[in-house]
């Protein structure tokens, strides 16, 4: 553990027996909270991208200390689905779901990973549990959570059956403008042969806070796994989405949208592991950059040495609206497995003068034409989402924030 | 150097003993890293105090630093023991800075050289060749017609010795200063031999100018040192070779590059490199280019075990081009971890780069780039194009790159794929009655085309067939 980050040194075993009582969990549980927290000694903080003489993200420079408050967790929360699948908070999938809980708890995203997952694991203190049984179709999972307290700790578990499907749409939010917050959340879902998850994330936070987010997941035998994310908040965010694809046949599909105005600074990870044959990956990322802010990209698609006839694509596509705003991208192809098609590009730049002489010459003004021509780069990517719901909000989000621009 | 003189004389002995093929080094420095080892080269060479001195503190500043671990998916250099490497072994030829008529090398390098090719590529009318065995340039010739426009070519060591001046400038300070990285830092303390290229502003030398690096001893350091100064308006082609048998221990080659890119002015830098397969080959190549100039680099990396090379171009002043066409091919248990960096720190600067790779029988390529746009460097463009072939499953492509764009009013494209030869590809060639073997090597052929036509004619030829040697697997 380099210096600086010394939160742990506030932090107790009678807090962590304190949650873990709250909630009425069983010893086990109780007991991967208390070694993730005597973890965090030895743990470090989660890689980002390093090249010679600098840290692209610096979450050493963040002062946990004062930002995390275990024990003044405060949300508003909404956990809501069909009747035929469980949408359920923690509390009560910890009564009704023990055996399922005690096969995926930490599967996915190892509690001691790095310093991040191990505070979280320690310190959750809400949660929601997805079980989607064989068959069912569950649409509408809505997840919506607002951040009330100084840090909150939120895990996700997202478990379906043979077959079955499930569209979840997440949104987190802050609720009485704090000053400065800590979120922090970790989604593990493992996805059962031939079923299909579409998980959307929508994180508007507020821009005084920090985020760290791990959304991971494993994929059987002919299962999709699609995220959809869209980032708008916080001044820090530090998040990865992935996806193993560990039985034949399955797919995957990332698709991000992020908007950094101010000083916000977003290091957003889209990664795959194909680890099994004929397994397909599509990785979509457009944002916007403007103000003083900072994008950090890195994409990896890592093939496997047994992934024969792999399919794995990527794009990462960054628009710069000033001058000032940074915009690094690092995507990786690690092929391991030479029956492979793979390729990746990013591009950088800003909006096309030509397509803006074009529209304004046809009198738009400069303004409405800029703003349009932003909404269109957007397009290709809000396509790729499923919930009309989430289309619709992360559309409207982008086009407020656009319209807060002189 | 009285002391100096007894311990060669034991090394001497040594020396005997370890060469695998007969050979007098008149010369031969201790193993590893010491200051008595530094001042040995240095008054070895007679140098001035300032070199001495640049050559310490190069060495304290390789001992401050640590060795590269932290990079993602970097080559494993565990067997590379610096401490076990010889730095210095200056072949036993009468003249120290080399010999001006091929016939007076002696027979065993001049065999060797023979081999490789390069008295005919002179005879060909080129305009120079500078040759060097293991520490030292021996045999180097320059065109005179070229020396009456002003153009110096000739052995670092000697330029060290007449042009002071311009060698206390340039070495080893703005362009590569030793404190870049640890081997850097090695290459400063020991650095031997190499070439030095000064082109008067305004001159055009048609004639590329070569360059050919031998390394025969084993387990010894190969530490050559490139300084090319192109003065306004000029331009010059510049084309390296470097190649060494196989031994049983480690070699290093630990290569510094420096190039001067004047306004307007042009230099092209090719290299075929085939260093033996157990070579750390971690060099450092760097170019300053300044308004409107243009940089190319054009590099062949076929063998040795680990090869860690990222020619680097800073586009410093207005206008700057920059061009990179690299292939990398690795065989049986090579990593080869190559590519490009370049700095935009000035406006309307632009760059390509163009990577091909290919690995086979469980080789790992690796494409690691890093292109920077600094804040200000308008209207800049960079394009940067990686393809990767692959022949099997037991071996490994990789595509790093890194793209750190702080200026909005830029052109960033960035695009790899990575493919197995196409069954297609091959199904139609094999009906057309070409063998498997020989649709294949037309495949690659055609895949590394765009390097080798950058090449002059002998260097592509010898591209292309250490490619098909290492296609057959008979390349040792």
């Amino acid at each position: 553990m380099s210096a600086g980050t010394q939160v742990h040194a506030n932090l107790t075993e009678a807090q962590v027996r304190e949650i873990s009582e709250g909630l009425d969990e069983p010893d086990w549980l109780t007991e991967t909270r208390l070694e993730a927290l005597a973890a965090l000694e030895d743990l470090d903080m989660p890689d980002v991208i390093r090249t010679p003489g600098r840290d692209w993200t610096n979450l050493h420079e963040l002062d946990f200390e004062s930002l995390v408050d275990p024990l003044n967790a405060a949300e508003d929360k909404d956990q809501v689905g069909p009747e035929d699948a469980e949408v359920l908070p923690w509390a009560e999938a910890v009564q009704e779901h023990e055996e399922l809980l005690k096969e995926h708890f930490g599967s996915i995203v190892d509690p001691q990973e790095n310093y991040l997952t191990a505070l979280s694991t320690a310190l959750f203190s809400t949660g929601t549990v997805i079980y989607v049984p064989e068959g069912v179709d569950a649409e509408d999972v809505t997840v919506r959570t607002e951040q009330n307290s100084r840090s909150l700790f939120n895990y996700t578990l997202v478990v379906t059956e043979e077959s079955s499907s499930v569209t979840i749409l997440e949104r987190q939010s802050t609720g009485a403008e704090q000053d400065e917050q800590y979120y922090s959340g970790i989604v593990e879902v493992a996805a059962g042969e031939n079923s299909y998850v579409q998980y959307g994330s929508l994180q508007n936070l507020s821009e005084e806070a920090y985020n760290f987010t791990v959304k991971r997941g494993v994929a059987d035998t002919y299962a999709t796994i699609d995220w959809i994310e869209g980032n708008l908040g916080t001044q820090l965010t530090k998040t990865e989405v992935s996806t193993t694809l560990s039985g034949d046949s399955s797919e995957t599909q990332i698709v991000g949208a992020f908007y950094g105005h101010n000083d916000q600074h977003f290091d957003l990870d889209a990664k795959v592991w194909h680890r099994a044959e004929h397994t397909t990956a599509d990785l979509v990322t457009r944002g916007v950059t403007d103000d003083v802010a900072r994008s950090v990209y890195e994409g990896v698609q890592d093939v496997g040495k047994d992934a024969w006839d792999t399919s794995s694509y990527q794009r990462e596509n960054t628009l710069m609206l000033s001058d000032e705003s940074e915009a690094d991208a690092s995507p990786k192809l690690i092929i391991n497995n030479h029956d492979t098609e793979a390729s990746h590009s990013a591009t950088v730049g800003q909006i096309d003068q030509e397509d803006l002489l074009y529209m304004t010459s046809r009198g738009v003004n400069p303004r409405a034409a800029r703003n349009m021509l932003v909404e269109g780069f957007f397009v290709p990517v809000l396509e790729e989402i499923d919930v009309d719901e989430l289309r619709d909000d992360l559309q409207e989000l982008i086009g407020a924030r656009l319209r807060q621009r002189e | 150097m009285s002391s100096d003189q007894d311990h060669l004389k034991e090394t001497d002995t040594e020396a005997r003993f370890e060469f695998k093929k007969e050979q007098n080094a008149a010369v031969k420095s201790d193993k590893g890293l010491t200051e008595e080892v530094i001042r040995m080269i240095s008054e070895d060479k007679d140098e001035p105090e300032w070199m001495l001195e640049r050559r310490l503190r190069a060495l304290k500043q390789y001992h401050n630093m640590p060795m590269p671990s932290d990079w993602p998916g970097m080559p494993d250099l565990s067997q590379l023991d610096v401490e076990e490497i010889i730095p210095y072994i200056r072949p036993d030829v009468d003249k120290r800075e080399g010999v001006d008529d091929w016939t007076e090398l002696p027979d065993e390098i001049k065999d060797t050289f023979d081999k490789l090719g390069i008295p005919e590529a002179e005879k060909n009318a080129l305009s120079g060749v500078g040759a060097q065995y293991e520490s030292e340039v021996v045999y180097q010739n320059m065109q005179e017609q070229w020396e009456e426009k002003g153009v110096i070519f000739m052995n670092m060591d000697r330029a060290v010795q007449e042009h002071p001046e311009l060698v206390k400038e340039h070495f080893m300070t703005t362009c590569v200063p030793p404190s870049d990285n640890k081997f850097a830092a090695l290459h400063g303390a020991v650095w031997s031999g190499g070439s030095f290229v000064y082109v008067p502003e305004g001159v055009t030398v048609e004639m590329p100018v070569q360059a050919y690096f031998r390394m025969n001893s084993e387990g010894m350091g190969q530490f050559e040192h490139t300084l090319i100064i192109a003065e306004e308006g000029s331009e010059v082609h510049y084309i390296e070779g470097c190649s060494a048998p196989k031994y049983g221990t480690h070699n290093l080659h630990s290569g510094g590059v420096e190039v001067f890119v004047g306004e307007d002015a042009h230099v092209q830098y090719s290299t075929v490199q085939n260093w033996s397969k157990n070579t750390f080959n971690l060099n450092t190549k760097r170019a300053i280019c300044e308004e409107n100039g243009t940089m190319e680099w054009v590099s062949g990396s076929m063998g040795s075990k680990a090869t860690m090379l990222y020619p680097c171009t800073i586009l410093k002043g207005r206008g700057a081009t920059d061009t990179h066409i690299t292939i990398a091919f690795a065989g049986e248990g090579q990593d080869i971890d190559t590519g490009a960096k370049v700095y935009h720190n000035a406006p309307d600067t632009s760059s390509t780069i163009e990577s091909k790779s290919i690995s086979k029988d469980g080789g790992r390529t690796n494409y690691r780039g890093l292109v920077h746009i600094a804040d200000g460097a308008e209207n800049s463009s960079t394009a940067v194009e990686c393809d990767a072939l692959m022949f099997d499953n037991e071996s490994t492509s990789d595509t790093m790159p890194y793209m750190e764009i702080e200026e909005s009013k830029v052109d960033v494209a960035h695009e790899a794929t990575v493919g197995k030869i196409g069954d297609e590809d091959i199904f139609y060639l094999q009906s057309r009655g070409l063998d498997d073997d020989d649709a294949k090597k037309m495949i690659v052929a055609g895949f590394i085309e765009p390097i080798t036509e950058e090449l002059p004619i002998e260097y592509a030829v010898e591209l292309n067939r250490l490619i098909e040697l290492e296609m057959e697997g008979s390349l040792g």
